[in-house]
């Protein structure tokens, strides 16, 4: 009776390791894809596919946040204003479904506050005033749920460094932010393909404006 | 152990894999590529081709759920059985409502939005057009179906006078909603642009939800919690103001305090009227937000406004007789509301208002007292039946008591007054055919406790998307109680009663906006003295005479509209154009005339252009309005003769030296025109039989604003750019 109780419960424990190698393989690809692809019907792919496990895997942030980076992808991609509210508004449904399943995590905040940001970019004059300020706050949010987060830090600098170009005042407290966010860029240790690693190439672009 | 090796068989003796493949298309036949196909609660699925097409492998078998789903469609669930065999699936998907892509209804209606990304006119468009000087009514005043009446500083809608426009907060009924002014000076709206994150201005046609309004409903959302805390403060020209708004979690209280005197401007600028003490008023706001739970929200809002001049007044023919008029104005308002969501298909929402406006005059010894008190209390129930069809329906109770006081000659003290509790109920219901045809219908119905009279009012609406562009049209009845001054002699008066038909045309294709509209307009039951005769304007109204509800007018017209952000960098600009032809016979009309308040012709063009090397908006209002036909007693006839048009060209510049300061610097009527808006004569005539004339003219060429507004805020980015 002891060896089948013991037989039982490893066979649970091999069945949850065997799925969770499923989860990640299945994930490799498609968050691979969000990362790389150029256009808007690849990205779309790699969304769905990244739907379809989110749907199977109810506990999940993961694949929901990656199809919301992907949703952001396709916004950025986009050139017809309505369409890129559209993208955009699939991916603040999926954040928020992550933010609820995992409260507290600043890499799907920093997100949020991106998804805002780009909001603006469709009609800086009128939506600057009310996106630009949810952005900031969102940022502010994420770098309080973690100091370390290279990509919430990264967001805000551009933010602030867009901000102290419009006023002409200085962007040293910009530039300085996107500094430590790339020592935090270079010292990450990508252990998971599930952790997010993205956000390093933007922040070398804002760190060659800043010289 | 037999359980474990069934469970062993069934992990990896499923080696039978099912190929399934198929086309989606949409319900016109079309290939939809992008589309999402899942085994539900696998991982297993595709995505379509530009085809259409897809096809995937596997290993689930028996009865599964397949899951289609596609951005902007309705997601289809198909039961499936999985054998082994190769299956062929073919998909229609139904295309969803969705607010990008479907009609809406535009006849008679312009909203401005921050929520809504497909409006016309945004809720910073309001702040920041020259020669409003951030009143609500002034740049709605730039917009079609509204007529100029420069020295009323009202919202006059499609030949309606003032006081047929209405305006709700939050759904909740403003009994006076401008401040006092002056007489021929343009009184300002009492509430400030920043306070609202919606504004929806109708011209005809509105929703049944609105009731006593005969011509138009200006309808305010207020904002919801502001997520910062801060400190803001304006130093104005003609005052200061300080705000401080606390946040917390879940909700945040605001207050402002407000104190302006024109002494000193009117000190500096020479002015038409002769002041005795200019207007100088004390105001206190405050607003509370709070969420409960996760899908309510409790908002309240008050305000309380002191505001007293004098001046002196000179009769036409007499002008050494100078007479002093004094006005005290006390105002409150306070409105309360709860909203809640029941999951996502139910919403309920009540609110409770509190008017409460008295008028204190006195003009050489002898003084009138007008007080009118109200109360709303309404409750709304609103339900998503499906993606198609959505119903509100509500009731409201507006219970409203009014009374004027003055000192008759000999008699003394005289008081007439009425009480008037009007029920109301009403119901609507919004039907889409297709993301391409829409229908709404509703009907309001009223009780009037005070005449004892029943009222039913259908209106109904549709929109139909063509090529580009949509078509809207509606239809409505309209009511809306007599004025105070003629219901506190005759409490029997019925309400004044229109019909609105409007068509509208609209396109709205990258960043550009193209409307027309063309209406007509009926209105019956209109107030009417019993022996109408030819008044001198601005002679005593004989208030003894029997009143009937028997006047009646119609106004036509169509209005064109274009606003263009898109062909010049940095630069927005709209152009409005609006046609009116109306006549009405009511209160002393001897006969059917253009009443004083309508211009045929009104035209305007707003221009709005950031110059980020200055880190400035500038922006130029032209306004012009055809003249306003009046009443001459010195000729034949009856509204026979006709002012000189209007016209004005007002600038503003905001400049942004850094994210917590804005400099605001307006002026209206940069080419110091004399405007005239109108006549007033002497009552007697003189001894050569004439009646002698003034005109009225605006009380300075010009009035120039500079404000500085200042924010203290721990958050970066954070300005009063929202309520310039």
């Amino acid at each position: 009776m002891k060896t089948l109780s013991v037989a039982v419960v490893l066979f649970a424990a091999l069945v949850a390791q065997a799925n969770d190698k499923k989860f990640e393989e299945a994930m490799a690809a498609p968050i691979q894809r969000v990362y790389t692809a150029e256009k808007i019907d690849e990205l779309q792919t790699a969304v769905n596919t990244l739907d379809r496990i989110a749907q199977a895997e109810k506990t999940r942030w993961e694949p929901l946040y990656y199809a919301a980076f992907g949703y952001v992808m396709m916004a950025n991609r986009e050139a017809e204003a309505a369409k890129k509210d559209g993208y955009l508004d699939q991916a603040l449904e999926r954040i928020k479904k992550a933010a609820a399943l995992n409260q507290n995590n600043s890499e799907v905040t920093a997100l949020e506050g991106f998804v805002h940001m780009i909001r603006v970019t469709v009609d800086p004059a009128t939506r600057g005033q009310q996106y630009s300020g949810l952005s900031m706050q969102a940022y502010g949010k994420a770098i309080q749920q973690d100091p370390n987060n290279p990509r919430a830090l990264a967001l805000m600098a551009q933010m602030q460094y867009g901000m102290a170009k419009f006023f002409n005042s200085p962007v040293t407290e910009a530039c300085g932010l996107a500094q430590k966010a790339m020592t935090l860029f270079e010292a990450a240790k990508n252990e998971s393909i599930l952790t997010p690693a993205w956000g390093k190439g933007m922040t070398e672009g804002l760190l060659q404006q800043c010289q | 152990m037999k359980w474990i090796i069934a469970c062993l068989f069934s992990s990896f003796a499923a080696a039978a894999q099912t190929t399934l493949h198929g086309r989606v298309t949409d319900g016109e036949g079309q290939p939809m590529p992008g589309a999402n196909i899942t085994v539900k609660n696998t991982y297993d699925g595709a995505s379509t081709g530009l085809d259409g097409l897809y096809q995937f492998v596997t290993a689930e078998t028996g009865r599964q759920t397949l899951i289609i789903s596609s951005i902007g469609y309705v997601s289809l669930e198909k039961p499936i059985d999985l054998q082994g065999a190769s299956m062929t699936i073919d998909v229609v998907l139904r295309e969803g409502i969705n607010e990008l892509e479907s009609v809406v209804i535009s006849a008679g209606a312009f909203t401005a939005s921050d929520q809504n990304r497909r409006t016309v006119f945004k809720a910073l468009d309001i702040a920041t057009t020259a020669g409003a000087t951030a009143d609500i009514a002034g740049a709605l005043n730039t917009l079609p179906g509204t007529q100029k009446v420069g020295e009323s500083g009202r919202l006059f809608v499609r030949g309606g006078d003032g006081t047929e426009t209405r305006t709700f907060i939050d759904g909740m009924v403003v009994l006076d909603a401008y401040g006092p002014a002056a007489p021929n000076t343009p009184s300002r709206g009492r509430f400030l642009p920043f306070m609202f994150k919606g504004t929806s201005f109708s011209t005809g046609g509105y929703s049944a939800e609105y009731g006593q309004a005969l011509s138009s409903a200006l309808a305010l959302d207020s904002k919801d919690e502001d997520p910062t805390t801060r400190t803001d403060i304006g130093l104005l020209s003609v005052g200061a103001d300080v705000a401080h708004t606390q946040a917390w979690k879940n909700g945040s209280w605001a207050g402002k305090a407000q104190y302006t005197n024109l002494r000193p401007y009117m000190n500096l600028i020479n002015q038409e009227i002769d002041w005795i003490a200019p207007p100088a008023s004390t105001e206190l706001s405050t607003a509370f937000r709070q969420k409960v739970g996760s899908q309510g929200l409790f908002k309240f809002y008050g305000n309380a406004d002191r505001n007293r001049f004098s001046l002196y007044q000179t009769p036409v023919g007499d002008e050494g007789n100078k007479e002093a008029l004094e006005l005290t104005n006390v105002y409150r308002y306070g409105n309360a509301t709860y909203a809640q969501a029941f999951g996502d298909r139910w919403f309920w929402r009540s609110g409770v208002s509190y008017n409460f406006n008295q008028n204190q005059f006195d003009r050489m010894g002898s003084g009138l007292r007008e007080r009118e008190t109200g109360v709303h209390i309404k409750s709304v129930v609103e339900q998503t039946l499906s993606d198609r069809v959505e119903w509100k329906a509500g009731v409201e109770l507006i219970h409203r008591q009014y009374s004027a006081r003055w000192q008759a000659d000999q008699s003394g003290i005289r008081v007439q007054g009425f009480t008037e509790p009007l029920w109301a109920a009403f119901a609507e219901v919004d039907v889409y055919a297709s993301n391409h045809f829409v229908m709404r219908a509703g009907v309001r119905s009223e009780y009037n406790g005070l005449n004892q009279m029943v009222g039913i009012d259908p209106r109904a609406s549709l929109a139909y998307k063509l090529g580009e562009g949509q078509v809207s049209l509606a239809y409505g009845r309209f009511r809306q109680s007599a004025a105070n001054t003629w219901l506190r002699t005759d409490s029997k008066l019925a309400s004044e009663k229109a019909e609105h038909i409007i068509l509208n045309y609209q396109l709205i294709k990258s960043n550009r906006t193209f409307r027309a509209e063309a209406y007509y307009k009926n209105y019956v039951d209109l107030v009417k003295f019993q022996s109408a005769t030819a008044q001198v304007p601005g002679a005593f109204v004989p208030f003894t005479q029997p009143l009937l509800n028997t006047g009646h007018g119609f106004a036509k017209g169509f209005e064109l509209f274009w606003r263009d952000n898109q062909s010049i960098e940095n630069a927005d600009y709209w152009i409005s154009y609006s046609y009116l032809d109306t006549q009405r016979d009511y209160l002393h009309f001897p006969t059917a005339a253009a009443p004083s308040f309508a211009s045929a012709h009104n035209f305007s063009v707003v221009y709005k252009h950031f110059v980020s090397a200055i880190k400035s908006q500038i922006g130029f209002t032209y306004s012009f309005a055809s003249g306003r036909f009046f009443h001459d007693p010195n000729r034949a006839g009856f509204q026979n003769a006709r002012t000189p048009s209007y016209q004005d060209l007002s600038a503003n510049v905001s400049y942004l030296p850094n994210p917590r300061v804005i400099i605001h610097f307006s002026c209206t009527n940069l080419l110091g025109r004399d405007n005239i808006f109108g006549y007033q004569f002497a009552t007697e005539p003189d001894a050569d039989g004439r009646y002698a004339e003034r005109a009225i003219r605006q009380a300075a060429p010009r009035f120039v604003f500079l404000g500085v507004f200042i924010t203290l805020s721990k958050t970066k980015g954070i300005n009063q750019l929202p309520s310039l």
